[in-house]
Formats: C-alpha cells, sequence, structure tokens
C-alpha cells in the first residue's frame, strides 16, 4: 500500500469482564486504513467486527477493558480526553451503526437529528443546517427531501432509515465512515440500492465497511479483511482475498456461499471465554494438522500486501 | 377522526362514572352506624327512637334504597349534591373551601416531588451503578420503607417539637384571630405538611424515572447521539429524557388528580383544614351526602386525568395518533 494510513490499529485488544468470565471481543488486531480506500471486514456473526468498528470511536460501554493503539492521523485515539474525542466523533469519523430501525430517536424529526450533528460541528444556523439536512437527504437518494426531512423516523422505511443514518454520518463530511452492517435486514432490491449508494456517492473519505456479506464486501471494498473469533486471520486486495484465499476459513466462508455451493464450516465459531488453544480455527479445519491445535500463527504474508494467519505458510 | 375518538372517549368515561357511583353508594351504605344515632349517644349516652325516625324522614333516609340511589343519581346529575350532615351547608361548598386548603400543601408537594423525582430519577438511572446512583438509590428505598405515619411524626417531633422550627399543627397562629390571616403565617404552617407529602411522593417518580431512564440509556439511539460527538449531557437532556418522560406522562396526570384527594393522615397528622382531614371527619360521623360529594370529586378527577392522558400523549410522542384505528 502506498502512502501513510488514515487510521493505524496496533495490538488492540477489546476485553468484555462478565461473571463467566473476560470474553475476549478482539485480540490483538492490527490494521491500516489509507486514504479514500474501501477495507470491507467480514466475518461471522460474533467474531468481534462490530466491537473493533465501535473500539475506534470508543463507544464501547465504559468497563470495557481496551489495549492497544488506535492512531487516528498520528494521534491516538485511546488515549484522548472525552472532551476531544467528542470532536473527533461526527466530524473526522462517521458511524452507521448496526440496527437502523432503532439507531434514529424517535421523538425527534429525521431532518431535526441530521442538523444536529452540522450545527455541533460547523457551527450552522438552524436554519442552515436544515438545509444542509434536506440536501444530505437529497443526496443518499430520499425521495421528496425537504418534506421528508420534516417527518419522525417511524414514518421512513428501513432502506430509507439506512440512507438517513449514512447521510447523519456523512453530514460533517468525516474523514472516515465506519459503516457496521448496513445492509442487515434489508430486501434484496432495497439491499442493492444500499450497496449502489455507497459505491456512486461522492467521495474522498475512507470506508470500513463491516459486513457478514461477503459478496457486499466484493463489490464495494479495494482491500478486504477477514475476521475469526476476534482475530484478523486474513487480509489483503479484495481480489486476492475473495479471489484466491489463502486461510481455509477465508476458503470456507467463500465456499458457504449458494452459488458456490453451499457448502457450511462444520462446527461453530469457539466461545470468546475459553478459546481454543493453539490455532482458533483448528478445531473446525479440514487442513488442520497436529500442531495446529497446540501453535498459535501469526500473520505471514502470502503474496503482496496479502496476509494469512495459518500454519500451512509458516 | 378525533372528533369521533373524543365521543367515544366521553361516552365509556361516563359509563365509568356511573359504575363507581353504584358501587360508591353501596359501599357507603354497608358501613355499620348512622349519623344520628352516634351523634346522639354521643351527646345524650342515649338515641331517641322518635328523634332518629324524624331525622331519616327530613333527609329521606326512610324510603327504599333503591329510590335513595334513584333520587341521588337523578340529583348528583343536576349538580345537587346534598346537604352535609355535620355542617348542615350544601357539600358542594364545604368541599370548595376544603379544597382551597389541601391545593396549598399538596400543589407545591407534588410540583416539587415530580420535578425532583424526575431530575434526580434521570440522572440516576444515567449514571448507572456510580456511586451517586447506589446512595441516591438507597437513600429512596430507605424513605419508601419507612413507615410514612411514622415519618410524618418523626417530623413533626424533630423540626416542631425539640428544634421549634414550625408550628405543631393547624394553618394560621392564634393571633390571627385579632389580625386576620396572614399568608406568611400559613406557609409558616404549610412547611412541614409540604416536605412530608413531599417525601411520600417522589420516592414513586424517582424510581419509574431511573427505571425508565434505565431502559433508555441502553437505546441505539443514544449510541448514535455519542457517535455524532454530542457531550454527556446534551444527549440526557435532548435525547434521554424526552424518551424516558413518556411513561411519566401517565404518572403526572395521576399525581394530579390525587392532589385533589389530599392526603387523609398527613392533613390528620398536622391537623391541615383540607380535603383529607374532612373525608377522616365524614367518615367519622357517618356524613354521607359529604363522603358521597368527596368521593365523586375524586372519581371526576381521575377520570378526566385519564382522558387528558390520551390527549397528552401525541404531543409528546409523534407514534402516538389518537383515535388512529391503524
Amino acid at each position: 500500500m502506498t502512502g501513510d494510513a488514515l487510521l493505524e490499529i496496533r495490538g488492540l485488544k477489546v476485553g468484555f469482564p462478565t461473571p463467566e468470565g473476560l470474553v475476549r471481543a478482539s485480540d490483538t488486531v492490527d490494521l491500516e486504513i489509507y486514504p479514500r480506500e474501501t477495507l470491507g471486514l467480514i466475518g461471522e456473526t460474533g467474531s468481534g467486527k462490530t466491537v473493533l468498528g465501535m473500539a475506534i470511536l470508543r463507544l464501547l460501554q465504559p468497563n470495557t477493558i481496551i489495549e492497544g493503539e488506535i492512531r487516528y492521523r498520528g494521534r491516538d485515539l485511546l488515549s484522548l480526553p472525552e472532551a476531544e474525542m467528542q470532536r473527533v466523533r461526527g466530524r473526522e469519523i462517521g458511524i452507521v451503526l448496526q440496527n437502523s430501525g432503532t439507531s434514529l430517536n424517535p421523538v425527534y424529526t429525521v431532518g431535526t437529528q441530521i442538523a444536529e450533528a452540522v450545527i455541533l460541528h460547523q457551527g450552522l444556523s438552524g436554519p442552515d443546517a436544515r438545509q444542509r439536512a434536506v440536501e444530505l437527504l437529497d443526496a443518499v437518494g430520499i425521495p421528496d427531501p425537504v418534506r421528508m426531512a420534516g417527518e419522525y423516523p417511524h414514518r421512513f422505511s428501513g432502506g430509507m432509515r439506512e440512507r438517513a443514518l449514512i447521510a447523519t454520518a456523512l453530514a460533517c463530511r468525516p474523514n472516515l465512515l465506519i459503516a457496521d452492517e448496513p445492509t442487515k435486514g434489508l430486501d434484496a432490491v432495497t439491499k442493492r440500492g444500499i450497496v449502489d449508494l455507497f459505491s456512486e456517492i461522492d467521495r474522498d473519505h475512507s470506508v470500513l465497511f463491516i459486513t457478514h456479506d461477503i459478496e457486499t464486501a466484493g463489490d464495494l471494498a479495494t482491500r478486504v479483511a477477514v475476521m475469526y473469533a476476534g482475530e484478523i486471520v486474513e487480509i489483503g486486495g479484495a481480489e486476492e482475498v475473495l479471489g484466491d484465499p489463502a486461510h481455509p476459513y477465508t476458503r470456507g466462508l467463500l465456499a458457504s456461499l449458494p452459488e458456490r455451493g453451499m457448502q457450511p464450516i462444520p462446527g461453530s465459531a469457539p466461545s470468546l471465554i475459553t478459546l481454543p488453544s493453539g490455532c482458533r480455527f483448528s478445531p473446525r479445519c479440514g487442513c488442520a494438522v497436529e500442531n495446529c491445535s497446540r501453535e498459535h500463527p501469526g500473520l505471514v504474508e502470502v503474496g503482496s500486501g496479502h496476509y494469512a494467519r495459518c500454519m500451512l505458510y509458516d | 377522526m378525533n372528533g369521533i375518538y373524543l365521543l367515544k372517549r366521553l361516552i365509556t368515561s361516563f359509563a365509568a362514572f356511573c359504575i363507581a357511583v353504584t358501587i360508591m353508594f353501596a359501599l357507603l351504605r354497608l358501613m355499620p352506624g348512622d349519623y344520628i344515632t352516634m351523634y346522639l349517644e354521643a351527646i345524650y349516652r342515649y338515641a331517641p327512637p322518635d328523634v332518629v325516625e324524624a331525622f331519616n324522614r327530613v333527609y329521606g333516609l326512610d324510603r327504599p334504597i333503591l329510590e335513595q340511589y334513584v333520587i341521588y343519581l337523578l340529583d348528583a346529575f343536576r349538580g345537587n349534591w346534598g346537604y352535609s350532615f355535620i355542617y348542615k351547608v350544601p357539600v358542594i361548598a364545604v368541599i370548595g373551601e376544603k379544597l382551597v386548603w389541601t391545593l396549598i400543601i399538596l400543589f407545591p408537594a407534588t410540583i416539587l416531588a415530580t420535578l425532583a423525582g424526575i431530575g434526580i430519577g434521570a440522572y440516576s438511572g444515567w449514571r448507572r451503578g456510580s456511586k451517586a446512583d447506589v446512595g441516591l438509590l438507597n437513600g429512596m428505598i430507605f424513605i419508601r420503607a419507612i413507615p410514612s405515619y411514622w415519618l410524618a411524626l418523626m417530623i413533626l417531633i424533630i423540626f416542631a417539637y425539640y428544634l421549634n422550627l414550625f408550628p405543631l399543627g393547624g394553618y394560621v397562629d392564634t393571633s390571627a384571630l385579632a389580625t386576620g390571616i396572614d399568608p406568611l403565617d400559613v406557609a409558616n404552617h404549610a412547611v412541614l405538611p409540604i416536605l412530608t407529602l413531599f417525601l411520600f411522593s417522589v420516592t414513586g417518580t424517582y424510581y419509574l424515572m431511573r427505571n425508565t431512564m434505565l431502559m433508555t440509556a441502553g437505546e441505539d439511539y443514544i449510541t448514535t447521539a455519542r457517535a455524532k460527538g454530542l457531550d454527556e449531557l446534551t444527549i440526557l437532556r435532548k435525547h434521554a429524557l424526552k424518551n424516558a418522560m413518556l411513561p411519566m406522562v401517565t404518572l403526572i396526570t395521576f399525581e394530579c388528580a390525587g392532589m385533589i384527594t389530599g392526603s387523609i393522615f398527613v392533613e390528620t397528622i398536622f391537623s391541615w383544614p383540607g380535603l383529607g382531614m374532612l373525608t377522616y371527619k365524614a367518615l367519622a360521623a357517618r356524613d354521607l351526602p359529604l363522603l358521597q360529594g368527596i368521593l365523586l370529586i375524586d372519581t371526576l378527577f381521575v377520570i378526566a386525568a385519564n382522558i387528558a392522558a390520551d390527549l397528552i400523549y401525541p404531543l409528546v410522542d409523534p407514534r402516538v395518533q389518537v383515535g388512529d384505528d391503524a
């Protein structure tokens, strides 16, 4: 990759203390996001994708244990005072949360909720911010944006709420947009519309696109990272990772796609409290050898900028 | 649509009112003892049967119960609520006079308790698990757990008797006989009853507010607000409070209806001449017309509070559209 990273995650560990033990939702994650690129972050439910996105903006619950560094333009976000962090949220980095259905406040109009961010970060007056909200709704493909800006969220369909949230996240022209499963729970046509929106919208920001939908990631991402049990197991250019996957887990994911035979990966993802020893995927892996359950593999370069966490390449 | 809805609402409210009035009428007549016998026995240790009979004839109490019921119902709708046995004046006049005194203590107490309950409850729920939350919660549980009559007595003993900061009871000083009623003097007498009522009422509001705030704080739109870069206070004030207030609407309207009911034992303990004490006196003397009148007023206000809550909801929550069948 050329140029300096916009966001650089180093050794990120995220743990949730629970009565049953520490849930290691993210374990020693290293990741870079470069200017203007779209990085697809894929993995099954519970693999730690959402936690990673939320950790970047420090939106996780207060008792979460976070270690490591998240450097945004050279500043470590994890050690930033809360007041400065508030200037990063929404202005430098925008996020579209999962569950678009419940992510808009039911008692304010959508226009008001978008304008709120604009007033806060760009110091626009009320009417100017409303105007900007209408423009943003128009830009994300909401029909009749002037009227819809004055409507409450319950009048919006699922796809339109998703668009409204994308408009909110983009309101202050952030440098990085984190989109967490923006196509989750949408029907095929609506989903297509949202994916098209991501590929069409004018931008000079980077996108971290979190999804469990490999096809969508393939359509949008320039690079892809695959997460399994809190770790990144493969990362590289989208064409390399999805076209010539190096990690058995990535291969398994691709083989489970309907058009590729719908072969599910046997077994289920491990508990994040009691992780398997050695390679975390080894209990489910068809290629596993004796050593896999003993040694924990590191990321190994398997091609140009393409890394995999597997004994096969050691 | 709204007109039809309102009409339906009024019809059902009217039915509820009729049922309540009927139950009241029946229950009051199930009470043992009657006014005139108890009155005569208290004074002469003996109630001459002919006097009792004459009294009952004058007040129509000798007629069949069903006839009494029909007469009462018709008169109640005509606005004739009868004469109080004790005061010998129209029931409405007695209630009107006492209501003012009840409101003098209950209005400030209810307003203060509602505001404080909402404020403290919201803060407590928002800062769930913090030292402040744990302290406030335990304090509220403590107040709630104390029997309220005992709390009233303790307040009276400590602040009025030992510390001598406030009068022991009543609503004005005896000097009022010479100089007339001084509002400041009344306020001084009202402090302890207001404090007691405040403590009774604040815990309920606090609990409900803390609970709804706990739920609201975990909503996705709160995270969205945080992700926009808003500070915690703005998120609490603008995004959380308005949503958490929705269940409070019902509580607040019923607190307002409760104001009218008065508080029987606070007024009794502090000798405050309001509706509560009136209710107590009327009950003790078996003053049926007065009791009926008091209960009628209570019923009307509870029904009105119900309608008010229904009408206020759509103003607070845009998702609620009153009268929409969809």
